[in-house]
């Protein structure tokens, strides 16, 4: 290319030359994290989440970047879909990032196939104030590849707007059942003349039968990875949904349309539903979009079914590759996001409940209310004897999306709920550990 | 700067090559003809990304791969898998379907649009522009999503079906109606065949009409003896291309569900599957086995259609 670039002629080709070999560059290497001169060492960190997420997250970044000269943060992010698939792309070509945020329901999937480290084997990494509970979250074979990002749980949302309007009282959520939510989700809708609809959950996503199976005393994935959740239950769960909308207290079929899952998007926003199961680290957003009269509640049946529901729940993980080209400088940008006070007071409760409970009292004099609310129930909810809860197990987005998919076909009658269940669980066990 | 260097470097390199044999030709000959290597570079490039990942699936669809760990050759067990996997048999029907109402009608309305556009309609460039947009946008997230709103429960449809007091269905979440909605967003980008068929259709002669008009031929005749035949080249490429294009559908089911080819499986396209199996389920041995069906699959479609294309294109020689 040198020589030609003597003569007059090429001196467009160079450059379109130049941009294409730029651009293949960059494309092979984007994102690899490679070892400057200087001392200097740069950390690839990649997570999902939206823009609000990426603003208190790069306000976290700066705090470390300050505290640790010579490390140089450099992170991506993406919606959770994209993410995933990302993800699987960057470890399968060799170019894994050095800290990721990783899935419940994708840990064991990564960890058995050695792609990342043992956080353990990294003494950088200080776990002494980590309760087992939730370092147990992210053990794989008695090593540790994931550490919960916070804690987070699921929980009802109600529109007091809308309840006081149609004269509704709220049922007093630390003795509710799942009757007592059926009846007064019926009755907003009654006294609203149908325009309203009382509930508003989703039946598809996994997070309400992973806790409907604990309160009927199951485990929906077991201690040794595997699916404890029995037809009967998921049964159940899709039968009550449908006795829902039959009795009016539930939308009709093809109600819900997922474009976008933002707060601002949601049903409850529209004021079209009048309660909601959201995970509760979300509250404040919800709230806002929604006019700020919500009222955080438990979920029903938690003392009325056989067991508790909640358990200490990651909303999801920290991991770092095993092929980090940095592994210490990695290590103390976790040690950061789960230790440090400073880097916390920028990203507050975005990832749900700080796990070091030192952190966590630290953050509290800056929460708004509703921040405050949420993790007041967390606090609350996690002095109660929780059962216990385990790791995902190889297989879980196939889980997943045959709930998600049988859900719709109940929803539309094209199945029963007794033989979607049955089809749930013979999908499901196919594909788990295979 | 030279003469030549003002010339495009195919008309460079054939002049050089025209007058070679002057020293001065001579060196200008090679300078040209490297650049002219230089303007392929990147077609080599291309074909190189093309190349490998082309022969790499192909091993692959004989293993195990799993994207992380080392590939085990498996011999044809992907491909048996396939016959007792119910969803892989869902998504062809959702191909198949969408291929064989898609294309027919979107070929018929690009013709239909063609006819009556190459009347020499006032401002026909500005027309030309409108229809063919949406096919250029026809496979973007954007519009995917532009669809969905509009088919939504709230959307424009609905609204206006319920101006006569009509309730619309739910046309996005209703597994009954998910891929009729996409198949309308299909024809509704026929642009790029109606371009097409515009072309072909300036290139029949006049003097056929005008023969035929004075024998007294109606309009409809003259459509059927002269125009058809005259374009069935171009129907059949068309034909074609709109078929391998439709096989290979994956943005619209993709986005359209959030890539869950749900509500239940209705939009679960052929190759939405094949993402989903190999980037979710990592199983991308089995997803590289997929591929090499979808492409025995596209090569029989294309080769029935060229056998068959014996019996009605027409080629005016």
């Amino acid at each position: 290319m040198k020589k030609t670039a003597s003569t007059p002629i090429p001196r467009r080709i160079i450059l379109g030359a130049a941009v294409t070999a730029a651009g293949l560059a960059l494309s092979g290497c984007a994102g690899a994290s490679s070892p400057s001169s200087g001392g200097n060492v740069e950390l690839n960190f990649v997570y999902w989440g939206d823009s609000n997420r990426a603003k208190m997250t790069d306000a976290a970044i700066k705090t470390f970047e300050e505290k640790n000269p010579g490390i140089t943060v450099k992170s991506e992010y993406q919606d959770s879909g994209p993410y995933a698939d990302k993800l699987a792309t960057r470890f399968a070509g060799g170019n894994p990032p050095d800290v990721l945020n990783m899935a419940n329901r994708s840990l064991l999937e990564y960890a058995q196939r050695g792609t990342l480290a043992d956080l353990k084997s990294l003494p950088e990494i200080k776990l002494d104030n980590i309760p087992a509970t939730i370092q147990s979250r992210g053990e794989v074979d008695g090593k540790l590849y994931g550490l919960a990002t916070g804690v987070n749980l699921i929980g009802m949302v109600v529109n007091k707007t809308i309840t006081d309007q149609a004269g509704v009282a709220i049922p007093d959520d630390k003795t509710w059942s799942w009757e007592d939510y059926a009846k007064f989700a019926t009755e907003v809708t009654q006294k609203t003349g149908g325009k309203i609809y009382g509930a508003g959950y989703d039946v598809a996503t996994e997070t309400g039968p992973i806790l409907f199976a604990r309160q009927r005393g199951e485990d929906f994935y077991t201690k040794d990875n595997k699916l404890g959740v029995s037809e009967e239950t998921i049964r159940e769960w899709f039968q009550y949904s449908v006795d829902l909308r039959n009795a009016g207290g539930y939308p009709p079929a093809g109600f819900f349309e997922q474009i976008g899952g933002s707060p601002a998007q949601s049903y409850l926003a529209k004021g079209t539903v009048a309660s909601q199961i959201i995970p509760i680290n979300n509250f404040r957003g919800y709230n806002e979009a929604a006019g700020g009269n919500l009222v955080l509640l438990r979920m029903p049946g938690e003392t009325t079914e056989k067991r508790r529901g909640y358990s200490a729940d990651p909303s999801m993980l920290w991991s770092v590759a095993a092929k980090s080209k940095h592994p210490k400088e990695a290590a103390k940008l976790v040690n950061f996001l789960i230790n440090d006070v400073d880097g916390a007071a920028e990203t507050l409760t975005q990832r749900g409940v700080p796990i070091n409970p030192e952190v966590a009292d630290a953050i509290m004099p800056k929460l708004g209310t509703d921040d405050t609310k949420f993790v007041e129930m967390v606090a609350a909810i996690q002095e109660d004897d929780l059962p216990p809860a385990y790791v995902y197990p190889k297989g879980a987005s196939v889980v997943a999306d045959t709930l998600k998919q049988l859900a719709t076909e109940v929803e539309f009658g094209r199945v029963s709920p007794a033989d979607a269940a049955k089809t749930f669980l013979e999908k499901s066990n196919a594909a788990i550990n295979k | 700067m030279s003469v030549l260097t003002k010339q495009a470097p195919g008309a460079a390199a054939a002049l050089a090559t025209a007058g070679g044999g002057k020293p001065r030709r001579g060196s200008s000959r090679r300078t040209n003809q490297r650049s002219g290597y230089l303007f392929l570079l990147p077609w080599f490039l291309g074909m190189l990304f093309t190349i490998i990942p082309f022969f790499a699936s192909l091993y692959l669809a004989f293993t195990d791969y799993n994207l992380f760990t080392e590939p085990n050759f498996v011999g044809l067990a992907n491909f048996q898998a396939m016959f007792e996997d119910p969803r892989l048999l869902q998504s062809l029907k959702v191909t198949f379907v969408y291929t064989f109402v898609s294309v027919p009608i979107s070929l018929a309305v690009a013709l239909l649009i063609a006819l009556v556009l190459n009347r020499g309609l006032q401002g026909l460039a500005i027309y030309r522009s409108v229809y063919y947009l949406p096919s250029l946008l026809g496979g973007s997230v954007a519009i995917v999503m532009l669809w969905r709103y509009i088919f939504g429960n709230d959307g424009i449809v609905n609204g206006f079906l319920g101006i006569f007091g009509i309730q619309g269905p739910a046309w996005v979440t209703d597994p009954e109606f998910a891929l009729s909605t996409l198949i309308v967003l299909n024809v509704w980008t026929f642009g790029s065949p109606m371009v097409i068929f515009l072309a072909g259709l300036r290139q029949v002669p006049s003097m056929y009409y005008e023969a035929a008009s004075i024998d007294g031929a109606s309009r409809w005749r003259q459509f059927r003896s002269i125009t058809l035949p005259l374009i069935s080249p171009i129907i059949f490429f068309n034909l074609i291309m709109q078929l391998i294009g439709s096989f290979q559908t994956f943005t619209q089911g993709y986005v359209m569900s959030g890539g869950t080819g749900g509500p239940a499986d209705s939009t679960l396209f052929y190759n939405l599957y094949l993402y989903q199996k190999g980037f979710t389920e990592f199983e991308m041995g089995y997803a590289s086995a997929m591929a090499w069906l979808l492409l025995m699959i596209i090569a029989i479609f294309t080769a029935i259609n060229f056998i068959a294309s014996k019996f009605w294109v027409f080629y005016d020689n």
